[in-house]
């Protein structure tokens, strides 16, 4: 069959562009039921605090309010993103007995309005008897800190609060440094950022008689809440049915389970009213989930030619005050450092660790940012030291296509160097790299700097509901219907979906209508949160294509007397080749299979999940098991331009060298990238979450700066394709929508120091930081 | 005490009973169902609940519903004629300027003020029109570029 390719790899404009741009998509926050009522959740004050009792009864008398929630009416289940036998659930979905986090729910309302439910709120009285909180994550680890949790029991060492520890390693380290001409050690460390989503949060939930609930919530992927909710609730999972609004984006914010989610669907129980909760900005900004910082120290050892020997990691997420995905990210900051360099002796321990703080959750990226910022600064500091090039240090440790990773994982068609390649040559990188450092006077106040950072990113993983499942049936009219979990939060799940369809089938994307996102009418999906969207999705759509492609032909070799070989798909028929009007049409087609196939309507079903023949994902304590089948490698190269007078520094221009294997939508990928680089820089050089005491001190985007038009910065993008589409064929397409927010931020932290000689080694890159390292700022 | 006010939206006018400290962006939402208009943070700082008044982007989140009596308010349900969508819509549907939708409409208002105002901006124009407009999602790079597609195709219509 030929493999002219006329919808993937094609930029077709998304789908839901005309009902976004009409203003007609409905989000979570939009929709209003008959009889629904408001829900406000009541939150704590305090850091760390005894509740000694509760009284709502005041509330309870308030004309409107309609039923008042507490710990109390809760089944007693703890919840958490990790659940497993070692790192058991610890969240209550309200707080029972103790506080540990200014904004942890204490209780909720469900009234006629907002205003009534607000003033229930006041009328409950909560006593508290506060109890010593840790903020600093340092501190919550020295022996006798306020313990927030007990320390997990296999964690041996005399540390406090820790939630739990990842250790891995290979070769032997001991050896690897002795073998090194050089040796550094350097930390880094990362700060508090919010993932900054212009939808807030929302949940409608609605419990019906018969008892089944069904809830809108914007959300990463119905499935998960389900599963949470269902749990929680003490409800079978098939009494719950989680179903899609649009989201306005998640970024790894809208993962977990929420307190206004479980608590809007238990009022609803309680009520039999339909019940909305509506995160305020300044809620989202205080109580909610922000990312998760983190301490890397590292000590590398390298060959006088570049080549690393030996590398060791001690690494500290700065949780809060439950586990969360505390331990994720402490294996996941493991995971973005394999896959870029060979490292032949390697140590690595992670630790998550309680603090008062409000609990932390992923974030794009999700810890691949903060640790190539580590890595890729250290790279410089060594290239700088043994006289070599940035781009050689970094060409001569790269992987290579088919290399095994140290976890048995294979990176198959891997572009690295071609990326480090095509990014320095297009940037000019060795003609301007050090220039700025022997500026004349004349230039004025502005220097100029040049970096480059790389980074290796994972396509999905093992993570419950671990696969992706999807339906495909034709209509009579010879149109079809794509029935699929996957949650389209912005990204352009839905579009590449059904331009997948469409090239497989040859059918125009408007024949296609998609059924996403609902636990009860759609398999399950991965979700949007796992990087695996393109790849393990798009296999299960590209399968269930295939078996309706498969079916049309059967039937239509049979009825045109063809052989299959001489079928050709096109305009919604199939064709005898060489014979244009030899052939039947879709909807004859369908009509046939009625006849002919036992009644069979053509429907096709794929299902598709990665690292197949591993049962589980890796463990998170000992990064034993395979973790994903495909890898997506980029460099980025960042231009700055830094006052030496004010201390002022901004990105001007970023160059993504991706092999995102190839893309199904090259619009799309570079939406990614420039969403991705904005966010980089935003993490460089503008946001921060300021905290003290567990409490944010800057609760709106007037005082946490997000960039806004003003910031842009030129975001270039170059195609490293190492992956062919073919009709009919499983493609390792790899993910675009986490890895590339990583290397650039890296890359602008080396162009800063290229610029005016200054290393930074904790983000945000402030004035104040870099006029220190000027000596102009004491 | 509630107050009766006449809002002409989208060229229709329709009579209101309103809190006085009700604003424009609630009546918009919950009076009239008109939830193209959206609340990304209720205090001014986002813009996603830009709407215009007498043809000029204001915030209606920080707008009262009683000083709109007898205005002329265009949401982004008034932009676009039916089915059919403006070159602005169009523009930002062609060249990917959309991702998750959310900042979307407040976008698109203040790019129709701008082109109207200026069929032919410069770089420096549209960041004007368009900085008091959050975006998470696109980096504001393809924003720009639909912005001078519609532009251009604006200007070609007019030829």
């Amino acid at each position: 069959m030929e493999n002219k390719l006329d919808y993937v790899g094609q930029r077709i404009p998304r789908k839901d562009g005309p009902v976004k741009v009409t203003g007609r998509a409905k989000y979570t926050v939009d929709v209003q039921l008959p009889g629904m009522l408001v829900g406000r959740i009541l939150r704590s004050p305090h850091p760390h605090a005894k509740i000694l009792n509760i009284d709502v009864s005041r509330a309870e008398r308030l004309k409107g309010v309609k039923a008042i929630i507490t710990s109390d009416d809760t089944i007693g289940v703890k919840h958490a993103f990790v659940d497993t036998p070692r790192y058991p659930a610890d969240e209550p979905p309200i707080a029972k007995d103790r506080v540990l986090f200014v904004g942890e729910a204490v209780a909720a309302v469900a009234a006629t309005d907002a205003d009534v439910a607000e003033e229930a709120l006041s009328l409950i009285k909560v006593d508290y008897e506060p109890l010593p909180a840790v903020f600093d994550v340092e501190e919550a680890m020295q022996p006798g800190a306020p313990e927030v949790h007990t320390s997990h029991p296999k964690v041996k060492e005399p540390l406090s609060n820790i939630a739990g520890k990842t250790e891995s390693g290979w070769g032997d380290i001991k050896t690897g440094f002795a073998q090194a001409d050089y040796v550094r050690e350097d930390r880094f460390e990362s700060h508090l950022r919010t993932h900054g989503y212009l939808e807030p949060q929302a949940t409608v939930a609605s419990y019906e008689p018969g008892g089944k609930l069904n809830v809108l919530t914007s959300s990463q992927g119905p499935f998960f809440k389900r599963a949470k909710l269902a749990q929680t609730l003490g409800l079978p999972f098939s009494r719950v049915r989680v179903h899609k609004a649009y989201v306005g984006g998640g970024f790894g914010g809208k993962i977990d389970l929420f307190y206004h989610e479980f608590c809007a669907a238990l009022l609803s129980m309680k009520t039999g009213r339909p019940v909305k909760i509506e995160a305020s900005r300044e809620e989202i900004f205080t109580a909610y989930r922000h990312g998760e910082p983190l301490i890397i120290e590292i000590k590398t050892g390298v060959k006088n030619d570049g080549t690393l020997v030996a590398q060791q990691f001690r690494v500290i997420n700065k949780s809060g005050a439950y586990r969360g995905t505390g331990v994720v990210v402490i294996f996941l900051a493991w995971g973005f450092i394999i896959g870029a360099y060979r490292v032949p002796n390697f140590k690595y321990e992670g630790y998550a660790v309680y603090t008062n703080n409000p609990p932390r959750t992923a974030q794009r990226g999700h810890g691949c940012p903060q640790m190539r910022f580590a890595v890729e600064s250290q790279l410089d500091m060594i290239a700088e030291k043994l006289g070599i090039d940035p781009l050689e240090i970094r060409l001569k440790n790269a992987r290579q296509a088919g290399e095994i990773l140290p976890n048995g994982d294979n990176v198959y068609n891997c572009g690295l160097t071609e990326c480090i390649e095509k990014a320095a040559e297009h940037t000019e990188f060795k003609k301007k790299y050090g220039q700025a450092r022997s500026a004349s006077p004349s230039m004025g106040s502005i220097r100029r700097g040049i970096g480059i950072g790389v980074s290796a990113y994972i396509t999905g993983s093992l993570i419950y509901p671990n696969s992706s499942s999807t339906v495909i049936k034709m209509n009579d009219d010879g149109t079809v219907t794509l029935l699929t979990g996957a949650l389209d939060i912005g990204q352009g799940a839905e579009t590449i979906l059904c331009q997948i369809v469409a090239e497989e089938l040859k059918l125009p994307m408007e024949d296609i209508e998609v059924i996403a996102a609902d636990t009860e009418t759609t398999p399950v999906d991965i979700g949007s949160w796992i990087s695996g969207n393109a790849f393990v999705t798009g296999n299960a759509v590209r399968v269930a294509g295939t078996e309706v492609r498969e079916k049309l032909l059967s039937i239509a070799a049979e009825e045109l007397e063809a052989s299959l070989e001489d079928l050709v798909l096109k305009d919604k028929c199939v064709y005898v080749a060489g014979s244009p009007s030899h052939k039947l049409t879709y909807q004859q087609l369908v009509s046939l299979s009625i006849q002919k196939r036992d009644g069979d309507p053509i429907i096709g079903e794929g299902h598709w999940r990665t690292v197949r023949g591993e049962p589980y994902h890796p463990s998170l304590a000992t990064t034993k098991g395979r973790w994903s089948d495909s890898y997506a490698f980029g460099a980025q190269v960042a231009e700055v331009e830094v006052d030496i007078e004010t201390g002022q520094a901004r990105l001007i221009r970023a160059v993504t060298a991706h092999d995102c294997g190839f893309p199904i939508n090259p619009t799309l990928v570079e939406g990614q990238m420039d969403g991705q680089v904005s966010m980089a820089l935003g993490h460089a050089f503008m946001e921060e979450v300021l905290m003290k005491e567990g409490r944010t001190l800057n609760p709106s985007w007037l005082d946490y700066r997000m960039p806004t038009i003003h910031n842009t910065a030129k975001s270039e993008v170059i195609d490293v394709i190492t992956e062919r589409y073919e009709i009919g064929r499983p493609y390792r397409t790899k993910e675009v929508g986490e890895g590339y927010v990583s290397g650039i931020l890296a890359a602008i932290a080396n162009a800063v120091y290229d610029a005016v000689g200054v290393r930074l080694y904790t983000t945000p890159f402030t004035p104040e930081k870099i006029l220190q390292g000027l000596g102009k700022l004491k | 005490m509630k107050q009766i006010i006449e809002l002409s939206v989208n060229g229709e006018s329709s009579e209101f009973a309103v809190e006085p400290q009700e604003t424009l962006l609630e009546a918009l939402r919950d009076r009239m169902g008109l939830t193209g208009t959206k609340e990304g943070c209720g205090t001014g700082e986002c813009g996603s609940c830009t709407v215009l008044i007498g043809g000029k982007p204001i915030l209606s989140c920080l707008t009262l519903a009683v000083e709109c009596h007898k205005r002329d308010i265009v949401t982004i349900e008034g932009i676009g004629d039916g089915n059919d969508l403006s070159p602005v819509q169009q523009a930002f549907v062609d060249c990917g300027a959309i991702q998750c939708g959310f900042c979307t409409s407040g976008m698109v208002l203040s790019s129709e003020v701008l082109l109207k105002e200026n069929p032919n901006p410069q770089e420096k124009d549209i960041y004007k029109a368009l900085e008091g407009n959050l975006c998470r999602c696109t980096g504001y790079n393809k924003i720009i570029e639909a912005v001078h597609k519609a532009s251009e195709q604006m200007v070609t219509e007019q030829e």
